[in-house]
């Protein structure tokens, strides 16, 4: 079988000539090359949908906090004017632990980047010996870094839209004063 | 010219390289040979920037870094290329970094051995796999190909057929310099041997040289290292005496 007559293994590895095709273009440029960055693509989706549905567990403390606002007179509910709401902090509890989480995930997979250079041969010779200086940590780094800073946005994100709900549907009454101060003591 | 003056390494503490000094002129082709742990290895992965050294290590007088880097390729028998990428992706690989990746040479080798171009390394058997870690030494362009036991594995039949190619698609600005144990391969497709004992160059001849003294290449390296040629029936003899004893 020749190398300009092949045709019919290149069908059967598909896989590889994916993995062939995509080594100087798109995200394939952006990985160590020979990389199952579509795997990894699905762990880092997985990672954030579990983060966000852990993060979901909020609303539930936040209704039930809400809830206790009230007091039932028959068959309706009356603000009790002496009650006063549970900080956002304190709702909110590690709600959002898990983009943290995936942000050190990442990082471990910026590890795991460097030694797949070291995975079935010495491919960290050839990328050591490159012209382009900052391939080996382009390579290894990028998406990695990319998936952190995506995780500790969401993060950030979500942190603004619960806090946003948390005014929204905390009676004004209720709202105990200083509550940024409260956040910004936490994340500090 | 890849000079080295004076290039030392030690690993904690113990030399590897001991003030070898050695010069590498375009053209040549140079078998590096020694014993296991003599240092070939270290000497190689010290001219690629691999491993910090003492010394100076220059070609056409400047360091080897970044900038003159790609005139410098190497194979190695613990393979460099990447297991799960295709031959067709290592070409498209090389071409984006080497610029002068010799893409019809890469071609006519791969059709040569006949090397399949959309089939994972990984699958490829180890003897494909030198064939192709070579091909890609030789097909990036350098000027200086340096290669460290490239053939462990290959049986003789393709040693040989690859000692032939090598010889008919070298240019004359090629240097190929090649760690191998291989002596009688490799005499007649070498140009200069240079021999390496623990860490020092202890040997260095042209084969002309070689031929004009009336040495054969196996018998300059026993006469180097000053091979007891009865050491074997010694030690047989020892342990003969030893059975003999226990009886």
């Amino acid at each position: 079988m020749s190398y300009d007559r092949e045709t019919s293994s290149a069908k059967i590895h598909s896989q590889a000539r994916d993995a062939g095709e995509s080594v100087t273009r798109g995200i394939g440029n952006w990985v160590p090359p020979g990389l199952d960055h579509r795997q990894e693509a699905k762990w880092t989706a997985w990672a954030f949908s579990l983060s966000l549905l852990y993060s979901l567990r909020f609303f539930l403390a936040l209704f039930q906090a809400r809830d206790s606002l009230f007091l039932q007179a028959g068959a309706e509910k009356i603000l009790d004017v002496n009650a006063v709401m549970p900080d956002f902090i304190l709702l909110l509890r590690d709600s959002l632990i898990g983009f943290p989480m995936t942000a050190l995930g990442a990082a471990a997979l910026l590890a795991y980047h460097y030694f797949y250079h070291f995975q079935g041969s010495k491919s960290i010779y050839l990328m050591r010996r490159l012209p382009r200086r900052l391939e080996l940590v382009r390579r290894c780094a990028a998406l990695p870094l990319l998936t952190a800073a995506a995780a500790l946005l969401a993060a950030g994100l979500l942190l603004a839209l619960y806090f946003g709900i948390y005014l929204l549907v905390t009676p004004e009454t209720c709202l105990s004063s200083g509550q940024w101060d409260k956040i910004w003591n936490v994340l500090r | 010219m890849l000079k080295l003056h004076n290039v030392s390494k030690s690993y904690n503490w113990k030399p590897a390289l001991k003030q070898v000094d050695l010069c590498l002129s375009p053209g040549e082709i140079v078998g590096l040979f020694g014993e296991n742990g003599a240092g070939k290895t270290t000497l190689l992965k010290c001219i690629l920037g691999y491993l910090p050294f003492d010394g100076e290590i220059t070609l056409d007088g400047h360091p080897i870094t970044r900038a003159n880097i790609a005139r410098v390729s190497f194979a190695t028998c613990e393979h460099s290329f990447f297991p799960n990428l295709t031959a067709a992706a290592h070409r498209e690989f090389y071409e984006l970094h080497f610029p002068a990746f010799r893409s019809k040479r890469f071609h006519g080798l791969m059709d040569f051995f006949e090397l399949p171009a959309n089939k994972a390394l990984r699958h490829f058997s180890t003897g494909q796999k030198n064939q192709f870690e070579v091909i890609l030494a030789l097909s990036q362009g350098a000027d200086y190909i340096l290669m460290d036991e490239p053939f462990a594995g290959n049986d003789v039949f393709n040693r040989e057929d690859f000692y032939k190619v090598l010889l008919g698609i070298l240019e004359p600005s090629e240097t190929v310099f090649l760690s191998t144990h291989l002596l009688a391969e490799v005499e007649n497709f070498i140009s200069r041997a240079v021999l390496i004992h623990r860490g020092r160059i202890v040997g260095d001849m042209t084969t002309q040289e070689l031929e004009d003294s009336g040495r054969t290449l196996m018998g300059y390296v026993k006469e180097t290292y000053q091979y007891k040629s009865d050491r074997v029936s010694k030690a047989l003899s020892d342990l003969t005496g030893e059975r003999q004893e226990e009886l």
